[in-house]
């Protein structure tokens, strides 16, 4: 088996493997409140990363039926998807985005303790979750940001 | 590192994509390897000449001085 069916065989364990945990996550979150009457979260949340993995899995699997029905087309993407600079890019974008995810959250960690011996003062529960997100959001677009600018500058 | 990778390209008749299909990379990576802004690794130098029935060095000139620097 060439690299290229490898990777479109790849496409579509990894979509099937998406699409099923996405629908069990799913499931789950919706059968939640059932099952488990004072939940005290609210279940939407479980809900909604079900749908997510599902949408993913969806993704690979339209690529893989892209691939399938034009063996050129499914050749090319192979060769993007393993591409030697493609992957050194993602590696230096990644780099980056982890260092700036390691420093947010070092950040974070030094904010709660000087938090608690009163020298900063303690993060409401509004606050801490705004600041969770951005400690997701940011490495992701510093993740694309540097991607974009490696791309134009390699 | 410059190469001859552009012209070996032209006098085979091949478009950039042709090549990066034979060479099972993107046509950007061979568009970055012709203008030498990427130097390629020794499998994917290996695979070039391959394709073009030549030794790796009469297709990338290795230059130390820009090594250095």
């Amino acid at each position: 088996m060439n690299n290229s069916a490898k990777w479109i065989r790849k496409q579509y364990r990894t979509g099937w493997a998406f699409l099923i945990t996405g629908g069990l996550v799913a499931i789950a979150g919706a059968l939640l409140p059932v099952w488990i009457s004072a939940t005290t979260f609210n279940t939407r949340i479980v809900t909604g990363v079900g749908i997510f993995l599902i949408g993913v899995g969806l993704s690979y699997l339209i690529r893989y039926r892209a691939a399938r029905r034009e063996p050129l087309t499914g050749a090319r993407m192979a060769n993007e998807a393993n591409d030697e600079r493609s992957r050194m890019l993602r590696a230096r974008a990644g780099n980056r985005a982890y260092w700036v995810s390691t420093a947010l959250a070092y950040g974070g960690l030094m904010w709660v303790s000087f938090a608690a011996n009163g020298s900063l003062p303690h993060l409401s529960e509004d606050a801490l979750w705004y600041f969770l997100a951005a400690v997701v959001i940011i490495p992701f677009g510093v993740y694309a940001i540097g991607l974009t600018r490696e791309e134009e500058r390699e | 590192m410059k190469n001859h990778l552009e012209k070996l390209r032209i006098d085979h008749n091949w478009t950039q994509q042709e090549l990066a299909d034979r060479a099972h990379v993107s046509r950007q990576t061979i568009i970055s390897l012709e203008r030498g802004r990427y130097n390629p690794s020794i499998m994917l130098a290996f695979r070039l000449a391959r394709i073009f029935e030549r030794e790796i060095e009469e297709i990338f000139i290795y230059d130390e001085e820009e090594d250095y620097e």
